[in-house]
């Protein structure tokens, strides 16, 4: 049995402009999601694990270390948490350099016993800065600027990374940039992370873990996949661009198209994606918008759609205007999230185990990273 | 006799030396009114800007109760004679104590324009106060500190009232570039006069001016691409 206190243990309260954020949480997910709609106090959470907030009260441990004990009247100064925190808008040091920047928490880099010169050649060669190293901030573009601030605060040995909306402030393109590096941060780092996203997608694709908050209140958590598609959740989810997530392999490329294997257990379990400009073997990343697939009882033929895939009805459910169903794509393929409507649903009989196959145009995949 | 350029000089070293002095607590204070919220800091505000606004023969005048015998700085009071009173400290407490207020008031403006949160990003980096303040703040603050220098040193070469007050206008001794204009022309001597007025115009203009570009490149530095 482990009996190690968890990553985070959350019990706060947050006075806020309209309403008191309460929050509870205990958990230890590789990399934590809050969502929430603007004003909803997420970056708020993240100051106060940062402890840049004067007032909030509670308790907040983290990997069984008290940061925040109210009743105990214990308060961790923030130099004290040992955090790397990269906000909305980077707040790098201006007037100064890359490489000053990057060096701005060497001491406690140094304090914490590890080899600077290392983990900077690490993060350097990581998030591709070493040309940029000399130049000025002031002249960065809003994609260096955030690797820089990632960049920054990976160079001070941090043991939590809090990210404050990590790709809000970026254009589509910079964003599936940006989202590959966060990705290899957070596998090549191996540190607890908490993103802050008002974007379900980015949530999906980093996080392990997910809370929903919304007027104060923690309203769901758990896996992305099954958070946003609960009741409750998923107009919130929708608003933002939810769509489904999975990853997959890179198997062929045939022009414009790719071909991805979907499916750990099964290679034949393939669909065609717009070129994703990745290497044959490459992991990627994809996403499919909820309300694009249709559903078929029957084999389709004669369909310009040139990916189907057989499934299995999970669950249908009514997520408060839309009629959602849950389908598993067989022999080890990912969920899918499928809107439907009232009468789409009585017409096809469709119920929980229905054989079903999902239909959906290659243009309709994103490859995100 | 003593030439204008000697008491140009003497008036320079004495600003300099003003500023110097007030430098530390200038910074000091303006660090605290720009930062912190305390009991009595608009208390502190209004000590700090009132000879700003008194006369400063007012200011002369309060110098020299301090200064007096019986005064809170004087010899009866301290045991011992700090020797102010009509010599060239007694020229350097008057400049200080009139060029303290718009040293500390340029001095808060230029705190006031440093983003907070930069040092709260200094702080998650794990630097201590201390070394938020002289590694995030004081770099970013540095010009307009520098403007604060500048405009208290010429308020401290153009300080006339509170100086001959405490320090009178001796020749070759507590004389400045002010009561030597004052001096030359009570006594009709007009070409000396336009001469020190030439002087403080340029000194004053080219302080004047460096404070704008100072401001100016304040304001440039701020953006960048997006």
């Amino acid at each position: 049995m482990n009996n190690s206190p968890p990553v985070f243990d959350i019990d706060l309260r947050i006075p806020l402009q309209e309403f008191e954020l309460e929050l509870q949480y205990s958990g230890s997910p590789k990399s934590l999601g809050v969502f929430g709609v603007s004003g909803s106090g997420k970056t708020t959470f993240l100051e106060c694990l940062a402890g840049l907030r004067k007032f909030y009260s509670g308790r907040i441990a983290f990997e069984g270390e008290p940061w925040l004990e109210s009743t105990k009247e214990i308060r961790v100064r923030p130099m004290y948490r040992n955090i790397g925190y990269v906000p909305q808008d980077y707040l790098l040091f201006p007037k100064s350099d890359v490489r000053s920047n990057l060096e701005a928490g060497k001491k406690r880099l140094l304090e914490n016993g590890l080899n600077f010169g290392e983990v900077f050649e690490n993060v350097t060669n990581t998030l591709e800065l070493g040309a940029l190293l000399d130049r000025k901030v002031e002249l960065l573009s809003g994609g260096e600027r955030q690797r820089v601030a990632l960049g920054r605060a990976l160079c001070s040995g941090p043991r939590l990374l809090l990210l404050d909306e990590p790709l809000a402030s970026l254009d589509a393109k910079l964003r599936r940039r940006i989202l590959s590096y966060l990705l290899k941060v957070r596998d090549a780092f191996r540190m607890p992370m908490v993103v802050v996203s008002h974007s379900p997608l980015e949530l999906q694709t980093l996080c392990d873990e997910v809370l929903v908050v919304s007027e104060g209140k923690l309203i769901a958590q758990g896996p992305p996949n099954e958070v946003f598609a609960a009741g409750g959740v998923f107009e919130l989810a929708k608003e933002g661009g939810f769509e489904n997530v999975f990853t997959g392999k890179v198997r062929e490329h045939l022009g414009r198209t790719d071909i991805v294997c979907i499916s750990d257990q099964n290679e034949s379990v393939c669909i065609r994606v717009p070129a994703t400009g990745s290497e044959i073997g490459r992991k990627v990343i994809c996403s499919i918008a909820s309300d694009d697939p249709i559903l078929s009882l029957q084999e389709p033929t004669g369909l310009s759609a040139r990916n189907y895939l057989r499934g299995n009805v999970d669950s249908i459910f009514d997520s408060g205007s839309r009629i959602l169903s849950r389908v598993s794509v067989l022999e080890g393929g990912p969920e899918m999230i499928v809107e439907l409507t009232q009468d789409a649903v009585a017409d096809l009989n469709l119920a929980v185990g229905s054989d079903v196959y999902v239909i959906f145009k290659t243009n309709s995949v994103r490859v995100l990273v | 006799m003593e030439t204008i350029y000697e008491t140009v000089v003497r008036t320079i070293g004495w600003a300099s030396f003003s500023i110097g002095l007030i430098c530390v607590p200038g910074v000091a204070i303006a660090y605290l009114l720009s930062r912190k919220e305390f009991a009595g800091k608009h208390v502190l505000s209004a000590l700090t800007t009132l000879p700003l606004v008194l006369p400063p023969t007012a200011v002369g005048y309060l110098l020299l109760k301090v200064f007096a015998d019986y005064g809170l700085l004087g010899p009866d009071t301290l045991g011992f004679d700090l020797r102010v009173l009509l010599t060239w400290k007694a020229v350097v407490v008057a400049c200080s104590v009139m060029a303290f207020p718009i040293f500390v008031r340029t001095a808060k403006l230029a705190f006031d324009e440093v983003d907070p949160r930069l040092e709260d990003m200094g702080r998650t980096l794990g630097m201590s106060g201390w070394r938020v303040f002289y590694s995030v703040t004081l770099p970013l603050a540095a010009r307009g500190l520098v403007a604060a220098m500048l405009l208290g040193f010429a308020r401290s070469m153009g300080e006339f009232g509170a100086t001959v007050i405490i320090a009178g206008n001796i020749p070759g001794k507590t004389q400045t570039l002010a009561s030597a204009i004052f001096t030359a022309q009570q006594r009709g001597d007009d070409a000396s006069a336009t001469t020190l007025l030439w002087v403080a115009l340029l000194v004053g203009f080219g302080i004047v001016y460096a404070t704008e570009r100072l401001s100016l490149r304040r304001v440039n530095t701020g953006g960048g691409r997006a």
